[in-house]
């Protein structure tokens, strides 16, 4: 062993000379004052939603009866055949609801974000239409355009048109504010115009990470619009609430399989895309 | 571009002075580059080189000075009446700037932004087709003609600094300001781009000012090396008569302290 120690050399520097290390801090007030929130929080939060294991635990007989009306599933042709076809639809909805607030997006995003924007102004109006269109649930905007243009999948797909153009567009301003500005930069200084830059320096620079985004949004918009589907608005979401209110609870069970179908393979299909394009 | 301002220097810029929250960074910088001439802008970190090349071009605003391009004075950015002027003046830089997904042609055609109309210009497929010979002859020029339909992002460092130098040309500068072109480029590359730089000074008649970090480089391939010091200019000199002393000058670790205690 001493060997070892003389022939390496490799035993701990002598430490005498060094200044000793820092104390590591103590926990301060604030870090304390946190975490005593955080977990009153939490107790308030389980009061609130009168969170109770025992009634679930009481309860587990109804949904047992529940269970066994439910299956098996209801797999006549009859049954399969229409919850396909409302099936279609939600995919419809979803396409045409994340594609035709391409548009709509892609302008209100250039406007609001900081590295494209014209001026304060527009930066503030875009910001505050985005929020708005955002706050508002896609669920009331369908409530509201049933009213417009009656029960059926068109209500569902303008809910979409205008939600998502909310949300698209400012995850699209802020994929726009993170890149590097230096291409930017490079064409100000040859004299290019604001809406030049923004089509040959910025856009072209985020196209990985604008078509991720659409490709994620999609996916969310296919699963939301079976919600709509519950509140009027066409697809097998229609066709869930229908069943459930005629207690044809194994026909909902099947239309609820036929869902997750859908949501998986579109799921597939926009990570496998994601993954090609690096995004 | 003889018939105004003749006589007068391509660029000249007058007592340039810019600071940060209370850091003196720019102590009233005079320089003059000639059409023509390839002038090296030598000076340790932080001795305002980059900083005086970003006033020029209008990336920062100077707290005061003029820069004068043929004996015109330019304007603040923004400023529409001098937009033409700018136009004169290009700038490369050390992190390069292309549009990594772009081709090496799409880059260069950049360059002409500023002088086409939204219509020509809104994508690269609107570009018209003069542009594009054009941007393939300033290709040609810098040696890269054969990668031109090759993504920007693909090509080595050295290569992408010949583009970036490409789009200056497309622009149609008669002045450009490079700074640190190849203080990311392995030795062989930079020397090839800053001859490259000194080639278009001499033969195509261009001002070019480059800040650079090896005073070899600027011995080399430079007519004329100026040399910072705290933001002033205290070396101008030909390169040929550039001695050591002045270089090590430039150099010296605490200079800029020692300068500041002695006023």
């Amino acid at each position: 062993m001493s060997r070892a120690a003389t022939s390496a050399g490799a035993g701990p520097l002598p430490g005498g000379a060094a200044p000793a290390p820092p104390r590591r801090r103590p926990v301060s007030a604030a870090t304390a004052a946190v975490a005593v929130l955080v977990v009153a929080a939490h107790v308030l939060a389980w009061r609130g939603t009168e969170f109770s294991p025992v009634a679930l635990l009481q309860g587990w007989r109804g949904m047992a009866d529940f269970l066994e009306q439910a299956l098996p599933p209801d797999l006549s042709a009859g049954v399969l055949l229409t919850g396909a076809r409302a099936a279609l639809v939600t995919l419809a909805i979803g396409l045409l609801g994340t594609t035709l607030s391409v548009p709509s997006a892609l302008v209100l995003a250039l406007l609001a974000a900081r590295t494209t924007t014209p001026n304060r102004w527009a930066y503030q109006a875009a910001r505050s239409v985005l929020s708005f269109l955002r706050a508002v649930p896609d669920v009331v905007f369908a409530l509201v355009f049933v009213t417009a243009v009656g029960l059926g999948p068109f209500a569902g797909v303008l809910a979409l048109i205008f939600h998502n153009t909310g949300v698209m567009g400012k995850l699209w301003a802020e994929a726009m504010e993170e890149i590097d500005l230096g291409p930017r930069d490079a064409l100000r200084v040859s004299g290019a115009s604001g809406t030049q830059v923004a089509a040959h320096a910025v856009l072209p620079s985020v196209v990985p990470q604008f078509v991720g985004l659409l490709l994620y949004r999609f996916d969310v918009n296919v699963r939301s619009s079976l919600v709509l589907g519950l509140v009027g608005a066409g697809g097998i979401g229609f066709l869930v609430n229908q069943s459930i209110k005629l207690f044809r609870f194994g026909e909902m069970v099947t239309h609820l399989m036929l869902v997750m179908v859908l949501v998986v393979a579109v799921d597939q299909l926009s990570a496998h895309v994601r993954r090609r394009i690096g995004a | 571009m003889a018939a105004q301002g003749a006589g007068a220097p391509a660029l000249a810029v007058r007592g340039l002075r810019k600071s940060y929250s209370g850091r003196t960074v720019l102590d009233s910088l005079d320089l003059d580059v000639a059409a023509g001439e390839f002038v090296a802008v030598l000076g340790a970190n932080g001795c305002g080189k980059s900083t005086a090349l970003r006033c020029v071009v209008g990336l920062e605003t100077p707290d005061g000075g003029t820069v004068l391009v043929h004996g015109r004075e330019v304007g603040p950015a923004g400023d529409a009446g001098s937009a033409e002027l700018r136009r004169r003046t290009a700038m490369v830089f050390q992190q390069i700037h292309l549009v990594r997904r772009r081709s090496a042609l799409d880059n260069v055609c950049a360059g002409a932004l500023g002088r086409l109309p939204l219509r020509h210009s809104l994508t690269p497929a609107l570009f018209p087709r003069e542009l594009r010979e054009e941007a393939m002859a300033c290709l040609d020029r810098v040696g890269m003609a054969d990668r031109a339909a090759e993504p920007a992002g693909r090509l080595s460092g050295g290569q992408q600094q010949r583009v970036a130098i490409a789009r200056a040309l497309c622009q149609r500068a008669e002045i450009i300001l490079a700074d640190e072109p190849v203080s990311a480029l392995d030795p062989a590359a930079a020397d090839q781009v800053v001859s490259l730089l000194a080639e278009l000074a001499r033969d195509q008649g261009l001002a070019i000012a480059a800040v650079l970090h090896q005073p070899a480089l600027a011995a080399r391939h430079a007519d004329r090396v100026v040399g910072l010091v705290a933001g002033r200019a205290v070396v101008d000199a030909p390169a040929s008569r550039l001695t050591a002393a002045d270089v090590d000058a430039l150099y010296v670790p605490d200079l800029r302290l020692t300068h500041l205690e002695a006023s």
